[in-house]
């Protein structure tokens, strides 16, 4: 059962785009009727059932990011954007084509991974730091900033578990926001906690585009891809359907369904 | 994947503080805390010295029995803490192999270097025993280090192995759960091998060439006493490199296995 396997580099070049994907591919195997289990696998070759569904999820990517570009990527549910995103990510391998990733490349796929409920929130933010790349020193410098900014102070000593989930994500997003990298991967974690918090958030992202991150943004708000992104692609079915302005993407988006 | 890449400072990081949880978390709640890392194997020991030493009769013809027993269970529940936490290491971990990117392998080791910890621990009391058991500090403890690290590297080995397997089947968990049950007696913890070998010297060679039974005679040789019979001493013939050769054999297939595996982790798990 062997399978094949892309390419994913790393590179560090100034001049070249911050990420090139031709041709990806990328299909799961979805088992099927409890293929879970030695019994079941022994029985399925005995048949000469797969014991699973092959489902392709990416058809044939082509594209370019460049430098300094804030791209949004939408499409409804199950087009396959997650997926592109955890290709970029390293998380999953692609199946066929080549990916390029040029530079230091940050990915949040969910806030707070990690977060560990029986734990305190200063025990949490260092772990959360830590499979962030932060070192404990590092982490000791931006402690203060971190709570700081989740205005959540007085809470640092209390466990996890005790914290509302409002509470959690304002933290989460407060440590994610200290990532540095060349190239930022979102999942939809933009506006999170309340109103007063949104607007924090809101200007932490302007400030993105102002300094002219490269992002990578997965989105539904199209009132997001409008206001932030420099550019846009509308995936259906794992494949690019349009790629462009953010604007006339955000109108083709909204027309999927009428 | 060069050495240099391997142990690179991110990965150290995450190592440590996924360590850090885990041992933590380990003992989360619970009024005593840490200390149970100390009380657990202790009070197996007493149970197993109540039951075999004092109620059976067994091993008065060992010199400091009650260490030697003690060394024993220590090192084999090193040995099953290691691999059936590094077996789970993947799926207990899962959610982060499925939403950040790093060297999987970091989980599984990190998982048994809670391990690590607990028997290093353990060990600082046997050493406490044995001193006031009347056995004698002497550089033959040093000699020990190599025998533990072998104990390590096939319980790595072993948890590569199978935890990469068990991603996709879980069966094997409760599997290694049965034979651990079985191999606990195929290796001479709490009966010394010198009753098997009374009996039949074949029998004992065959439970000696068990690395984990190497290993264990070893520690147990150099810490306690002389008088323990080892792989070494007993077997005079080439076969006696059967058990290195599994240790290696178990390191290889795991580190293959792993290998080839791991890239579909975030996918299967």
């Amino acid at each position: 059962m062997k399978r094949s396997i892309g390419t994913r580099t790393e590179i560090t070049d100034l001049n070249a785009p911050a990420i090139t994907v031709k041709n990806l591919h990328k299909s799961f195997r979805l088992p099927t009727e409890q293929a879970f289990g030695l019994k079941q696998a022994f029985f399925n070759r005995l048949r000469g059932i797969k014991g699973y569904k092959e489902q392709k999820v990416l058809k044939g990517l082509d594209f370019e990011i460049k430098q300094g570009e804030f791209l949004g990527i939408v499409g409804r549910n199950g087009s396959g954007k997650s997926t592109l995103l955890k290709i970029l990510a390293g998380i999953y391998y692609p199946e066929k084509g080549e990916v390029t990733i040029n530079g230091n490349l940050v990915p949040f796929i969910e806030l707070g991974v990690g977060f560990n409920p029986e734990l305190t929130g200063r025990e949490n933010v260092y772990l959360n730091g830590a499979l962030l790349g932060f070192s404990n020193t590092e982490m000791d410098a931006m402690y203060n900033d971190i709570w700081k900014f989740a205005e959540l102070e007085p809470f640092q000593d209390q466990k996890l578990k005790n914290y509302s989930s409002g509470m959690q994500v304002r933290l989460a997003f407060s440590i994610a926001i200290r990532a540095r990298g060349d190239i930022l991967l979102l999942d939809e974690v933009l506006a999170v906690g309340d109103a007063a918090f949104q607007q924090k958030c809101t200007n932490y992202f302007e400030s993105l585009k102002e300094n002219h991150q490269t992002v990578v943004l997965v989105t539904h708000s199209m009132e997001n891809v409008r206001k932030f992104c420099t550019r846009a692609i509308l995936l259906d079915d794992g494949k690019i359907v349009k790629d462009g302005d953010p604007n006339k993407i955000a109108d083709a988006y909204l027309k999927l369904w009428s | 994947m060069s050495i240099p890449r391997v142990l690179n400072r991110k990965n150290r990081i995450l190592l440590k503080e996924l360590t850090k949880t885990d041992f933590k978390i380990r003992y989360q709640g619970s009024v005593l805390g840490y200390l149970w890392a100390l009380l657990r194997p202790l009070m197996m020991f007493a149970i197993l010295y109540i039951v075999f030493a004092k109620l059976l009769k067994i091993g008065n013809d060992i010199p400091h029995y009650p260490v030697y027993l003690l060394c024993g269970t220590t090192m084999w529940s090193f040995f099953t803490e290691c691999t059936s936490q590094g077996i789970q290491a993947i799926v207990i971990r899962g959610d982060l192999l499925r939403k950040i990117s790093f060297p999987k392998y970091i989980v599984v080791v990190s998982a048994t270097l809670t391990a690590v910890i607990n028997m290093l621990i353990n060990l600082v009391v046997i050493l406490i025993f044995a001193l006031i058991n009347g056995v004698t500090p002497s550089f033959s403890w040093l000699l020990a280090i190599p025998a533990i690290l072998e104990l390590y590297l096939l319980s790595l080995g072993i948890a590569f192995l199978l935890g990469s397997i068990n991603v996709k089947y879980r069966d094997i968990t409760s599997i290694w759960d049965v034979l651990i049950q079985a191999l606990f007696y195929a290796v001479p913890i709490i009966y010394p091998i010198t009753m098997v070998a009374s009996s039949s010297e074949i029998a004992a060679k065959i439970i000696l060439l068990n690395p984990i039974a190497q290993a264990i005679q070893d520690i147990r040789f150099n810490l306690i006493t002389p008088e323990t019979i080892t792989a070494w001493n007993y077997i005079n013939s080439p076969l006696i490199i059967i058990p290195i050769l599994l240790v290696i054999t178990a390191l290889i297939l795991g580190a293959i296995v792993f290998r080839r595996k791991s890239k579909f982790f975030a996918e299967e798990v």
